[in-house]
């Protein structure tokens, strides 16, 4: 159970960062108390995790054959990949940095599914675009219903609370589904623990992060999306949650920063202006090809120094 | 439905108009000082009283005004409607201010206003109330219902041109007429400030229709 702590770590570091992208503008722009955010939104990372989270597993763990040495290799290789890009302030994907990690042990036990990885990349691609397109036609239709319901200033202030913390759960929801394959995968895979386990210690260790160090990264990341008007910043959440609930029922890990990425961009398209800045975007595009090939460089990197033997000269 | 989750929004609602309806009876009571006295050629025993009334009604408005302020401070509604109703409450604000300051004008500077301006000034001061009648209305449908909030901001404005026109017209006649130069300073400025009622019905309603329109999607 101890070597299950790597996982248990990047759970947290998940929590942490993650939840910022389902309730940082609530949090953020005061709509919402932080406590009462992280109490739903671990909650509900919890219930998504163990209700919904075995299809991710189930991806991630066919994707190569992985012993329980294997495991935690590729859990740390993946927890110093997303330290050493969140330290150069690149928007980190945990799910890319798992996948890539699990490549590594892939390449060394020269054993890889290439089908199951072809439709992880697949959906890394489709991550972003999909939210953004999402965001637009939620934006058009969700728009035109909140014109006709011609809703004073304090009904419309209400409704727009209410929906962002029915969104912000939901979105939490998706992410405890979508994402605790990153966490726990490789030890079923390792055959360590089952998959209602993995999703349940999972789930735990994701709450674990957003209760105890979310706060921060709340406040600051969230207020990123705060210059969307609250309308905005409500159909981005919902684009973000319904593209990662795609990906969960794909069974695919995916990045709910490139998701809010997506929404915003597709909030942008509507309003014709720039909601992301170049700077921004290049950032995302080279942390799209870094965190993989990093943390597949740092797996095998890893696996390598352990398998090291001192032989004695004679 | 859900109304239970936001007293705080509910109380701010009622506080809004109380706010409105203080405001109506500082604008009457400013009304009836006028009428007791400015057109009446005179000072008379009942402008004093007027004036206390208009003052008390004024600082109750400051009152709530502070109280809606304290309870935005303390996070109800979403930043964005919070920073838009202070806003618009600060804006407002200072049309009670001005009834106030038009009123001690003239029972400090002891005005008299000359009889062939007195038709004037009662049209200036008639459609610069209507003014404040339609800004009321315009905020009561903004926080109440979202209707006609345009076509009240078009109102508002063609009284405001009128008011516009009655003030140059009244200015033009005391620099025309043979009042002596001190006095026609007096009166001039006491105008201006009439004239700024509508100013700032004016503007309060532009606002009001841009806090609506920066909720259609």
């Amino acid at each position: 159970m101890f070597s299950l702590l790597g996982g248990v770590f990047l759970g947290w570091s998940l929590g942490a960062n993650d939840a910022s992208n389902v309730f940082g503008t609530a949090v953020s722009s005061k709509m919402v108390k932080f406590w009462t955010a992280a109490f739903l939104a671990s909650a509900f990372v919890i219930i998504g995790a163990v209700l919904s989270g075995q299809a991710g597993i189930e991806t991630l763990k066919g994707l190569t054959s992985i012993d329980l040495e294997q495991a935690v290799i590729s859990s740390v290789a993946a927890a110093i990949t997303v330290t050493i890009m969140t330290l150069l302030g690149l928007p980190v994907s945990t799910s890319q940095a798992v996948v890539g990690s699990i490549l590594g042990i892939g390449i060394m036990n020269n054993q890889l599914n290439l089908a199951g990885l072809g439709k992880v990349v697949a959906c890394w691609i489709g991550t972003p675009i999909g939210a953004a397109i999402l965001s637009v036609l939620l934006y058009y239709v969700l728009g035109k219903l909140y014109n006709r319901a011609g809703l004073n200033l304090f009904e419309s202030d209400a409704l727009i609370r209410i929906l962002m913390i029915i969104a912000g759960s939901y979105g939490a929801y998706v992410l405890g589904a979508n994402n605790v394959a990153n966490v726990t995968a490789v030890f079923v895979g390792a055959g360590l623990i089952s998959v209602f386990y993995a999703a349940l210690i999972g789930g735990l260790s994701i709450a674990l992060g957003i209760l105890t160090f979310s706060k921060p990264v709340m406040e600051t990341v969230g207020k990123k999306l705060v210059r969307l008007d609250p309308f905005s910043a409500l159909i981005v959440v919902l684009a973000l949650a319904l593209t990662v609930h795609f990906y969960t029922l794909v069974g695919v890990p995916v990045s709910t920063s490139q998701a809010v990425v997506g929404g915003v961009l597709g909030i942008g398209i509507i309003k014709g202006v720039n909601t992301v800045s170049r700077q921004t975007l290049r950032n995302i595009l080279l942390a799209w090809f870094l965190t993989p090939v990093v943390a597949c460089f740092f797996s095998i990197t890893i696996n390598f120094i352990i398998h090291l033997h001192y032989i004695p000269y004679h | 439905m859900f109304k239970f989750l936001f007293k705080k929004e509910q109380h701010v609602q009622k506080l809004i108009f109380e706010y409105l309806d203080t405001m109506k009876l500082c604008q009457d009571s400013f009304l009836k000082a006028l009428q007791s006295c400015l057109f009446n050629g005179a000072l008379c025993e009942n402008f004093d009283f007027f004036i206390k009334q208009t003052h008390k009604f004024e600082s109750k408005a400051d009152d709530i005004n502070d109280e809606i302020n304290n309870l935005m401070y303390g996070k109800a509604l979403i930043p964005d409607s919070r920073g838009d109703i202070l806003g618009l409450l600060g804006a407002m604000d200072e049309i009670p201010d001005l009834f106030e300051r038009i009123l001690y004008m003239i029972q400090t500077q002891r005005l008299i206003v000359p009889e062939f301006l007195i038709e004037d000034i009662r049209d200036l001061i008639r459609i610069s109330l209507e003014c404040c009648d339609l800004l009321a209305r315009q905020a009561t449908a903004l926080f109440e219902k979202t209707e006609g909030i345009r076509a009240l901001l078009n109102t508002i404005d063609t009284n405001e041109s009128h008011c516009d026109h009655i003030e140059r017209r009244i200015i033009t006649k005391i620099f025309e007429s043979d009042m002596n130069p001190l006095q026609k300073l007096q009166i001039k400025d006491l105008i201006v400030e009439m004239g700024d009622i509508s100013d700032e019905a004016d503007r309060v309603s532009r606002r009001i229709n841009i806090i609506s329109m920066k909720r259609r999607v």
